[in-house]
């Protein structure tokens, strides 16, 4: 008690709070433009922490990852470029939402919903690391196949008109996935004789290409008509805070169910807030009273996947601050911090006898800090964005083709990556017009690779198809994905064997 | 054409912005180093390599009086990030992090590429292997160990990183050297030693190599243990941990890290780096690593480079240049004689093919594309919503003009430059869009140089430099 006591006492020194409201505004300018990530939003203030104290540091580095995530979601309204890969879950929500003016509306909900989201991972990673930890350690390569299926079909299954297109859309998404190097191969495959494909295709400019240039091409192409699908003029809605609090207020339920599978599919090294967003969308979806609004521009569906992407934050730190083994690259720049301010990871990181309880303390306090000021932050970014909603598409399509290509240029410094970029907005209007989801396909090239790994990994201890359920975890994983696939098509055979048969 | 609310009081204060954010930090000359400066790390960001570019990229910093930034870029067991160096501008302005795989991936046939293509400056750091169990296993020796696995062979799973990669290798070394066979331990190919660690602790597999550091957390929690290191002598940290030359086994593999630059490097260039790095790795470079309160005054700390390495528990292993350069020729050989021997590369050859999983993946897609064209054909979806007029020859030719302007900025930022390029292809779009001439060029002049700014000053990222250093 005495440590959080001195814990929250560090963290509300004048320079500490000046330094969280300095790296939230950063976290958000780096994190909505398209093309830069939170990991390299957090990797440019490494040097910085060399000239802070270990409680600055901390709260520098926390305060970045979390409002550079949230940031993720702006350009997603805005433009339709998901910031993250777990934005991308709900990007064509919140886009379809601006174009019905609700622009306001659309990241109110993501703001509140990740707030609370952050709030409540916090609180899962401070009381319920150590066991946390030991528990996420029970999963072996099988678990983690069929978490990365149920997290794939997931995004398949949300798909807007048919199952078969999400199948399809995510198989473009494994196979583009498999392009290059695989962990398990030592010679890599479909380069089609070019060099830099050995590296395989990097999801931030497929993405910004699929979502980004795939908008801009559409656009162009009747730029006269004046299309209801202009981006349209500012015009005064009625997306207040106070609204937004209302029906977070009439959701908790729903916000405590993605809450809890961000902080769970978030603490698996590996998993993370990605397939945490995805899932709770999908979740949402299907219990929902209105599954149809579900994709063109559902703020239940954005709230409750932003809350689970923020819950993830917070619980990605488990394995990290336990076992020293980091989830993501975020975390692991995050780790590496921290072992330079003098926090020893371990599982007796939070007993008050390692000595460290105080520093450790201060990562806690500080997500609760930053979590509170992204939310006045956090809105003065969104009337900020809305700003751009008024300049004329004639001229914002020219400046997002701009921004599309420094960002995916960032990335690597990579010409290449600036060419799969278009290569992949070509893709994107093409399947946009078969009316293919392309969410699917951004999460089957960030996942193809480790769950090919996994696969591999599986099969070359047994080949047995039974071998593929060793646990009770990984048979539960896997009545979950038959069930996602085949559940409607169940309940349609059951429904017409009651039917009386038609003479 | 509506878009003609501004007024021009606030149009021309943008311009002036513009012209003033184009001259600012845009200037070239003879002496170096006079422009920012980046370190090419080949692997991940939060990595010991990543951690190590970093820090050597914050003291290089003090030393040149220029920014250094690290750009990772990874992937490709690291060929790419290597290749991005050697095929780099041999003109100082950027560097590379060369890790101990540029001496593997050549003899296994993944790039032409060898520590020729560079002029090696000074390697920085050697972690050598250890050999890890899980806390409950039944071997606490690795005479013990060698003895299962002799009576048990092909029984054990070893992982620490991918197929061929260098603790592989180091595994195999070990095996060859004890006299036991190359795949008397099956290795599971894994991304990292992150993740390996994490696969013993569930069970999946017995043993993991990789470096002490790599594994401290969990070695000091007690929850693995390490049955031997492969070096000359015991890591400094880790005293408990015996080598494997006290232990009989005469095999020692390390996994070191050095600055490089491209071949072709001018040598002016190349003495004023090794000088500044000189000063680094002697300790006479410091930078402030936080603060200590002393009567309530903040009194900064400041740190060497050997001091962080040793607060992260990375060997110190400085060789400078000829040194450098005969140590990367001696393990080359050695890498060379392991790496295409029989055993290896028997043990190299997949159990499945690569195209396995793609091939699973287009079935997949074959049958849903089915799926789709019966559905389509019945009338339920897949009826395309496409409504309004057919596109006109205007709409088309401004379709095609977006992937022109990418393409342009592919082909030509390099060599002419960002700024020039940049600034051409948002007129032009704007022009074709058929926005006014005044607006475009305001719009193109305001735009450029402010992401010119953010992106390749506040931010650091390389921007193309062409000829006029744009």
């Amino acid at each position: 008690m005495e440590a959080i006591l001195s814990a929250v006492a560090e963290v509300f020194q004048p320079a500490v709070l000046l330094i969280i409201v300095a790296a939230a505004v950063y976290g958000i300018v780096v994190g909505s433009i398209p093309g830069l990530t939170a990991t390299m939003a957090v990797a440019l203030v490494v040097p910085f922490t060399f000239f802070l104290s270990d409680v600055e540091a901390i709260a520098l580095i926390v305060t970045t990852v979390t409002c550079s995530i949230f940031a993720g979601d702006i350009p997603a309204a805005l433009v339709r470029i998901p910031g993250t890969p777990a934005s991308a879950a709900y990007a064509d929500d919140a886009y379809a939402l601006t174009r019905q003016r609700r622009y306001q509306s659309a990241l109110g909900a993501s703001l509140v919903f990740s707030v609370l989201g952050g709030l409540f991972g916090t609180v899962t990673l401070a009381c319920f690391a150590p066991q946390l930890a030991r528990f996420a350690t029970e999963f072996t390569s099988y678990e983690y196949f069929w978490l990365y299926v149920v997290g794939l079909s997931s995004a398949a299954v949300v798909a807007d008109q048919s199952r078969l297109k999400g199948a399809f859309a995510l198989g473009l998404g494994l196979l583009l996935s498999t392009i290059g190097l695989g962990t398990d191969f030592s010679s890599p495959r479909l380069t089609f004789g070019f060099d830099e494909l050995v590296t395989g295709i990097d999801f931030i400019p497929a993405m910004i290409g699929l979502f980004g240039i795939s908008e801009v091409l559409r656009n162009v192409l009747r730029l006269d008509e004046g299309a209801p699908s202009a981006t349209p003029a500012a015009h005064p809605e009625h997306g207040s805070l106070r609204s937004i609090l209302q029906l977070a207020r009439t959701r908790k339920g729903h916000l405590l169910r993605s809450s809890v599978i961000g902080s769970f599919v978030g603490m698996l090294p590996g998993a993370g807030a990605d397939i945490a967003a995805w899932i709770a969308y999908a979740v949402s979806k299907r219990f929902s009273r209105e599954p149809a609004a579900y994709g063109k521009g559902s703020l239940e569906g954005i709230g409750d996947a932003a809350g689970a992407n923020n819950a993830a934050l917070g619980s990605a730190w488990i394995p990290a601050l336990v076992f020293g083994i980091p989830g993501d690259s975020v975390t692991a720049i995050a780790i590496g911090v921290l072992l330079m301010k003098n926090i020893t990871p371990g599982p007796a990181i939070f007993s008050t006898s390692s000595g460290q309880a105080v520093l450790v303390f201060s990562i806690f306090v500080t997500f609760v800090v930053a979590n509170l000021v992204l939310l006045p932050i956090g809105w003065g970014a969104i009337r900020a964005g809305a700003q751009l909603i008024r300049i004329p598409r004639r001229i914002l399509l020219p400046i997002i083709v701009v921004f599309c290509i420094v960002g995916s240029y960032s990335l690597n410094a990579s010409y290449f990556d600036v060419a799969v970029m278009l290569v992949m907005g070509v893709l994107g209007f093409v399947l946009e017009r078969f009316q293919i989801p392309l969410g699917p396909v951004v999460l089957g090239i960030i996942l193809g690779g480790p769950l090919e790994h996994r696969f591999i990994q599986c099969i070359s201890a047994s080949m047995a198809p039974r071998s593929f359920l060793p646990s009770p975890i990984a048979a539960v994983l896997f009545v979950i994905v038959v069930a996602m696939w085949f559940g409607p098509l169940a309940a349609w055979l059951v429904k017409r064997s009651r039917k009386p048969p038609t003479p | 054409m509506r878009s003609t609310d501004s007024t021009p009081l606030f149009l021309c204060t943008l311009i002036l912005v513009g012209v003033v954010a184009a001259c600012g930090g845009c200037s070239r000359s003879d002496r170096y180093p006079s422009r920012p400066i980046t370190i090419i790390c080949p692997w991940g960001a939060g990595g010991g390599t990543d951690r190590v570019s970093r820090q050597m990229a914050a003291h290089l910093e003090v030393e040149l009086g220029v920014p250094v930034s690290v750009v990772n870029a990874i992937g490709g067991k690291g060929v790419t990030g290597h290749n991005r160096c050697a095929q780099a501008r041999p003109d100082g302005y950027t560097l590379g992090m060369i890790t101990l795989e540029l001496n593997m991936m050549h003899w296994s046939g993944l790039t032409e590429l060898t520590y020729d293509d560079y002029i090696p400056l000074m390697s920085v750091n050697e972690d050598y292997a250890a050999l890890l169990v899980g806390k409950e296993a039944p071997w606490t020796t690795l005479n013990e160990l060698q003895r299962y696995v002799s009576e048990h062979p092909g029984e054990l799973r070893a992982s620490g990183t991918a197929i061929g990669g260098a603790w592989h290798l180091a595994l195999a070394g070990w095996l060859t050297s004890s006299g036991l066979d190359v795949d008397a331990v099956n290795w599971i190919g894994s991304t990292g030693a992150g993740p390996s660690l994490q696969d013993l602790m569930s069970g999946g597999i017995d043993l993991v190599c990789c470096s002490l550091p790599e594994a401290r957390t969990l070695y000091e929690a007690g929850e693995v243990r390490a049955l031997g290191v492969m070096a000359p002598e015991r890591a400094k940290g880790f005293d408990a941990v015996p080598t494997f030359a006290e232990q009989g086994v005469d095999w020692s593999l390390g996994g070191w890290r050095g600055l490089a630059v491209p071949r072709g490097t001018p040598p002016h260039v190349v003495q004023r780096l090794l000088a500044a790095i000189e000063k680094v790795v002697s300790g006479e470079s410091r930078i402030s690593a936080g603060f200590e309160i002393v009567d309530g005054e903040r009194v900064p700390n400041y740190q060497t480079f050997p001091e962080f390495m040793d607060s992260q528990r990375f060997n110190n292993r400085f060789r400078r240049q000829p040194e450098f350069l005969a140590f990367l020729a001696e393990t080359d050989e050695k890498f060379g004689e392991l790496l295409t021997s029989d055993a290896m590369t028997s043990v190299n050859t997949e159990k499945f093919s690569p195209l396995a999983f793609p091939g699973m993946i287009s079935v997949l897609l074959a049958v849903s594309l089915a799926g789709i064209a019966v559905n389509g054909r019945f009338g339920q979806g897949g009826e395309e919503r496409i409504t309004g007029d057919p596109v006109g020859l205007t709409g088309y030719l401004r379709f095609a003009l977006v992937p022109a302007a990418i393409l342009t900025y592919v082909l030509l930022a390099e060599s002419v430059g960002f700024l020039i390029v940049t600034t051409a292809i948002t007129l032009g779009m704007l022009l074709a869009l058929r926005t006014r001439l005044w607006l475009s060029v305001v719009v193109a002049i305001v735009l450029v140089p402010s992401i010119y700014q953010v992106f390749a000053h506040a931010l650091r990222v390389p921007l193309p430099q062409g000829w006029w250093g744009w």
